[in-house]
């Protein structure tokens, strides 16, 4: 009789378990039909993967920023344009990525249990908490953020799919793209998200993003897709920002790295850093 | 995506039990229907979803016993290790520890914020999560790149993917007790690319990348809060396998904080023409050691200030 209530337990645990969505695999960013190839090889709308997917990056992006923060973004691209990294050195410099840019490429893994998705992104995991928690009262700031999520069965069917998430609690500066779109340097973002497979296309997730920050006019809502490799063991390729990067940030200047190992100007003009500490040491 | 419908409702002649799939039940009734359902939710829970009674439970936030700065980690730091190197690899070894204690960063690449790699990973760096699919075992770290996945889904090597710092891993679960539970995760990891280090003293691994690592982890049901890994590393830089064992305990804290650790943030090191530099608290360059000379700035058209 124990046995078999054990049996019957678990095999309760099991069904309860068979409720969530099977969402494996590798999911890889999703490019519209209509795309070019960017600078550093990958398809796109336009410039470098962008928030939106359907539109370039950059000021294709239409986000409803304030004017203050059009003004950042113009200023980026001005600097990039001359050599710089404008509002994107922490992420030329490889900083976390954070939201929504980590979002940006695949690809992604979601690792679905009852208390928690993972969404493992390259070198970054997102938690989104589904365990029923309240939102903690102090929240150390993160680049990723802090999750909590629910579990929804929209066509009650008796399985979840919709996972419906909110994060809060960041640190910055945060980019929607590498032309240095940016977030408010408050870091008072809050991002709302329905994550759910496509109806009528299993081999798509979307991600619902609506993002609330005091640099937007009012809430901005993209709907971000991902397509599902179909190689059985995807390539979960070891990918370092470090490795192979030819910049070097010597405190708020970015410099090249020559083949030669050299240090030369990434911009006109310039200045070369400040060695002020060697004069007693140089020979 | 398969259906159970029978899991809506499963309703006994006797009135017993109830079953709708949610975490609340009743457990009732005569042997014969208890029986029956036990049946049917088991076909129906085998068909359709991971059965994870069969593994361990290790949800929660793990840490090194021991620390993680030392390879060994009941034993000193560098030479205190006593590491089995061959000649060759010791001299490059204390090449290394002169090198730190002038300044240096010596071989070890975690400086520049490169992954550790296998089978320094094994250190068991920051808060770990361990995270068990059918397909793959994950270790979850937040460290440099730390994050592994170990492929339980009865894969072969591939033949045909790049090496990488921490490798690939294939690995099987083993019941030693006959009990129906996994109680052994044995673990071999190749495909690996360098430089790679111990630990942080730079002790060294052979730069030609042919190191196998073997790892049987142990979950003992009597402990549950630690977990065992024996490793074992097959690499030219030794004169024989080095076995160490790392263990890892678990906080019972529901709700852990998971630390998000950034190499890149707060890191002052900096390289320029293979030569290390710091970074000062303004953000200009320092030499890191004694008599170290500048930076050439031949390329720069304006004299530094």
């Amino acid at each position: 009789m124990i046995g078999a209530l054990m049996v019957i337990c678990g095999g309760v645990k099991a069904a309860e378990r068979a409720k969530y969505p099977e969402w494996k695999g590798a999911w890889e960013r999703w490019i519209p039909q209509v795309s070019v190839v960017s600078p550093s090889g990958l398809r796109t709308p336009g410039g470098q993967p962008s928030f939106d997917q359907t539109k370039p990056w950059a000021r294709g992006q239409e986000a409803p920023l304030t004017a203050e923060y059009q003004k950042v973004l113009e200023d980026s691209i001005a600097d990039q344009a001359s050599g710089g990294q404008g509002n994107n050195f922490d992420r030329a410099r490889c900083m976390p990525t954070g939201m929504p840019h980590m979002m940006t490429f695949g690809p992604l893994e979601f690792v679905v249990t009852p208390e928690t998705t993972y969404i493992l992104i390259r070198t970054q995991v997102r938690r989104i908490f589904t365990d029923g928690r309240d939102w903690p009262k102090e929240i150390e700031p993160s680049y990723a953020g802090y999750s909590i999520g629910r579990w929804i069965d929209e066509d009650g069917d008796g399985h979840y799919d919709v996972l419906e998430a909110e994060t809060r609690g960041f640190k910055g500066p945060r980019v929607y793209d590498a032309s240095g779109l940016p977030l408010h340097f408050d870091n008072q973002s809050i991002f709302k998200e329905r994550i759910y497979r496509d109806k009528t296309d299993p081999r798509i997730i979307h991600d619902e993003v609506t993002v609330i920050d005091h640099a937007l006019t009012r809430p901005w809502t993209v709907d971000k897709r991902y397509v599902r490799d179909s190689n059985r063991h995807p390539d979960w390729r070891e990918s370092s920002c470090i490795e192979g990067s030819d910049l070097v940030a010597i405190g708020k200047e970015m410099y090249i790295l020559r083949a030669d190992g050299l240090l030369m100007p990434a911009k006109k003009d310039q200045p070369p850093p400040d060695l002020r500490y060697f004069k007693h040491d140089t020979k | 995506m398969t259906r159970n419908d029978a899991e809506i409702g499963v309703v006994p002649t006797s009135g017993a039990a109830v079953i709708t799939g949610r975490t609340t039940m009743r457990c009732s009734g005569s042997i014969g229907v208890v029986a029956f359902s036990a049946a049917l939710l088991v076909k129906i829970a085998s068909a359709t979803a991971h059965d994870e009674t069969k593994y361990p439970d290790l949800r929660g936030q793990w840490t090194a016993i021991g620390g993680s700065v030392r390879y060994v980690p009941d034993k000193p730091r560098g030479l205190g290790q006593e590491a089995p190197l061959t000649p060759e690899y010791q001299a490059i070894f204390e090449a290394n520890l002169k090198d730190m204690a002038e300044g240096g960063q010596g071989t070890d690449p975690t400086t520049w914020c490169l992954s550790p790699g296998m089978p320094r990973v094994t250190n068991g760096y920051g808060e770990m999560e361990f995270v068990i699919t059918p397909e793959t075992f994950h270790i979850l770290v937040f460290h440099v790149f730390d994050s592994r996945r170990i492929f339980t889904d009865g894969r072969d090597f591939p033949t045909d993917v790049d090496p990488s710092f921490l490798g690939i891993s294939i690995g099987r679960w083993i019941d030693t007790k006959g009990d129906g539970h996994y109680d052994v995760l044995e673990v071999e990891t190749r495909n690996m690319k360098g430089p790679r280090a111990f630990d942080a003293s730079g002790l060294p691994l052979h730069a030609d990348n042919q190191t196998i690592v073997k790892e049987r982890y142990t979950f003992d049901k009597n402990d549950p809060d630690v977990i065992s890994n024996e490793v074992t590393v097959f690499d030219h830089a030794l004169t024989r396998p080095w076995i160490v064992t790392k263990r890892y305990r678990r906080s019972r804290n529901p709700h852990p904080w998971w630390i998000e650790d950034n190499c890149m943030e707060n890191n002052y090191h900096i390289r320029i023409q293979g030569e290390p530099y710091f970074l000062s608290a303004e953000g200009m360059i320092m030499p890191a050691k004694k008599g170290q000379r500048p930076p050439d700035l031949r390329y720069f058209n304006q004299p530094p200030k």
